[in-house]
């Protein structure tokens, strides 16, 4: 049986004297993850050479123990939407996803009917007879998602899967990932849009200049980054009170009174001693009405690690 | 994975690209090049047929008569046994005798006479009969002779090279280009099996696109000929060398088909494969003889009927490049050219499976 994960060996790929990443080792589990990173870092660059689409240089990729040199076995139970917009000329959505059934070695019938499934699960069935050529941004989005999931792959990659949707549609399309996601499927997603990487992912992977600069669950992720404190979000009552408490704490290096004056945002260099201290304070009287983390999040992970280097 | 379950998946791929490729734009000048001979002979049929008639308005005289007249004769007296001709046409030219002296003015009179088959020129000279042309307006060995020189000359060397230069190339240079490369190398399917599924299209096409053309080209070319002469060309060599000329249309889109298709995996440029190929086939004929079995118009060359016609008085530079080589018999061609086109296609699977997507960036 083949091992469910999804593992990057030390792989290098450079095109001429560019280069698209570079020793990426990852062992991606299924689920859902989010590849994040600027433009030009090397996202589309794995998702391609997990595909096939691109060779590496150096290093080995395997797929649930598959090598994408053998596209015959991978392709099987890999779909692939990628970020190329072009369809087959003429093409309308419904012969788009149908035809590349018949690839797959679906008898006719049956293509017919999975592609009508397909282009439905993603909101496509009325526009399926209409040429992909005249589709929006999203309805392409959309069809090239139905190509990818009309065979029922064990796993997902998706270039930029949300780009161009309207909320309803993007709604509906992270529904269908966490569905996959929820059948022991790999969902591997790269994203601009970092709230939804942050509420999707099971885990992601961020990436700077063609290397992996951290990966795993968000928080995580978080927990490694020691130069940064992490910060976290208070209400209370008495908002002053307990900020004064608070900064006799060594771990506490910086108190900021939220703008209503009925919280506090603080940063603190240790977790569980922050944690420590709100209990006492709490015992002590004061009421506490929540505690969030703020930078436990894609947006921040992706400040710390790679905002230095945009 | 079943060697049934490939060659479905080859069929699929196949019959997927087939109507890319005949309804493609980048295809129609393909249909430009195959239809052009047949063109040209339509328009043959229709400019014999417009002579025929414009002949036959005045008078059709009867093939005794016409073969009754001599040099020498005077013009009356032809006029007189003749009657009167299709076409009459006076003029006349100064010529100077010797230096010095006088410009002597010459009389000249044409005339044309239609027996129905043949057209007879008589030109006068002061009244007497100094030229007899007598031709026959179209027949059916003439028509086989300009046959075989368009398919020497025209098919095989420039319709069917460069309609495969164009169709093969595309393959995989053309969606590349489209950026659609992506939709096949993302299947199920081996790289060698989508190489051998685009091929057999290429294939398929070039074969109806160029097939059909020399097919139709052979029809009309007999279409302008009395229709009891090509009963007669009917009844002995007619089948065989039309399916002999298909034979060789189709080998040739097999041979250039597959070195197109490897230089579309090989290269960006279709320009360079294509005058370097052009050049190693026009020099096909002084080479060595080892390296002549290197060429797809050797093979080809040998399945016509009839060799390529190279005119009386043609330069010896000239005669070089169009003299065909040696030919080989007929099962040895095939046999050649299969083995050639399969060394290539093997060469071309090494690439394919080389092959990456780089549409301009990440």
């Amino acid at each position: 049986m083949s091992a469910p994960e999804i593992v990057f060996d030390e792989v290098s790929k450079f095109y001429g004297e560019v280069l698209g990443v570079n020793r990426v080792s990852l062992r991606i589990p299924p689920g859902i993850t989010s590849l994040v990173g600027p433009n030009g870092s090397g996202k589309t660059t794995l998702m391609n050479l997990m595909t096939g689409l691109v060779h590496p240089d150096r290093g080995s990729i395997t797929v649930r123990g598959l090598s994408p040199r053998d596209p015959e076995r991978l392709m099987r139970l890999t779909g692939y939407a990628t970020q190329y917009d072009a369809a087959p000329r003429g093409a309308t959505g419904f012969d788009f996803v149908a035809t590349s059934l018949l690839l797959w070695g679906y008898e006719p019938r049956e293509a017919r009917q999975r592609a009508a499934e397909a282009l439905e699960r993603v909101g496509l069935t009325e526009a399926g007879h209409r040429k992909v050529a005249a589709y929006s941004k999203g309805m392409r989005q959309r069809v090239r998602l139905a190509q990818a999931v009309a065979h029922d792959p064990e796993v997902l990659v998706l270039d930029e899967p949300l780009n161009g949707l309207d909320p309803v549609v993007r709604a509906e399309t992270i529904a269908l990932f966490r569905d996959f996601a929820a059948r022991g499927r790999h969902v591997l997603l790269s994203s601009h849009v970092l709230q939804e990487v942050d509420v999707i992912s099971d885990q992601v992977v961020l990436i700077a200049n063609g290397m992996v600069v951290a990966e795993g669950r968000i928080r995580n992720v978080r927990d490694e980054i020691e130069e940064h404190p992490s910060q976290f979000l208070i209400r209370c009552s008495g908002a002053s009170r307990v900020a004064s408490l608070l900064f006799e704490r060594d771990h506490v290096s910086e108190i900021k009174v939220v703008d209503d004056r009925q919280g506090l945002l603080v940063m603190t260099r240790d977790r569980n001693e922050f944690a420590a201290a709100l209990n006492a304070i709490a015992l002590a009287g004061h009421t506490i009405e929540s505690v969030l983390p703020a930078d436990e999040n894609v947006d921040a992970l992706y400040e710390y690690l790679i905002g230095a280097q945009r | 994975m079943t060697l049934n379950f490939r060659s479905r998946q080859i069929w699929t791929i196949a019959r997927l690209e087939l109507r890319r490729v005949f309804f493609s734009r980048r295809s129609f000048w393909v249909y430009g090049l195959a239809l052009f001979p047949l063109l040209i002979f339509v328009m043959q049929t229709i400019a014999v047929e417009y002579q025929k008639r414009t002949l036959s308005a005045v008078n059709t005289i009867s093939p005794a008569l016409m073969d009754s007249v001599r040099e020498g004769e005077r013009v009356e007296a032809v006029l007189e046994r003749l009657g009167k001709p299709s076409r009459d046409r006076e003029y006349s030219f100064r010529r100077r005798e010797r230096d010095g002296e006088e410009e002597v003015r010459i009389h000249n009179r044409q005339l044309h006479y239609w027996d129905g088959q043949r057209r007879a020129n008589l030109i006068f000279q002061e009244g007497v009969l100094q030229n007899i042309h007598i031709r026959q307006l179209v027949s059916i060995d003439l028509q086989r002779l300009m046959y075989n020189g368009v398919f020497h000359y025209y098919y095989l060397k420039l319709a069917i090279f460069f309609g495969c230069l164009g169709i093969f190339m595309n393959l995989f240079r053309g969606e590349m280009l489209d950026k659609t490369l992506h939709f096949w190398l993302l299947a199920p399917a081996r790289r060698d099996v989508l190489l051998a599924g685009k091929y057999l299209a290429g294939l398929l096409a070039a074969s109806v696109i160029f097939g059909t053309g020399a097919a139709l080209t052979y029809g009309a070319m007999l279409w302008p000929v009395e229709s009891a002469e090509v009963r007669t060309f009917f009844a002995g060599p007619a089948l065989e060398q039309m399916l002999r000329y298909s034979a060789a249309a189709l080998l040739a889109c097999l041979g250039y088909g597959s070195v197109f298709l490897a230089a579309g995996l090989l290269v960006r440029n279709p320009i360079i494969p294509a005058v370097v190929l052009l050049m190693w086939e026009s020099a096909n004929g002084f080479l060595p003889a080892v390296l002549q079995k290197l060429s797809v118009l050797h093979y080809v060359q040998s399945l016509c009927p009839m060799p390529a016609p190279v005119e009386e008085g043609t330069p010896a530079l000239v005669r070089m490049f169009l003299a065909p080589a040696p030919a080989t018999s007929w099962p040895l061609a095939v046999l050649g050219l299969c083995s050639l086109t399969a060394a290539i296609l093997y060469l071309a699977a090494q690439a394919v499976k080389r092959l990456e997507i780089n549409y301009g960036g990440d």
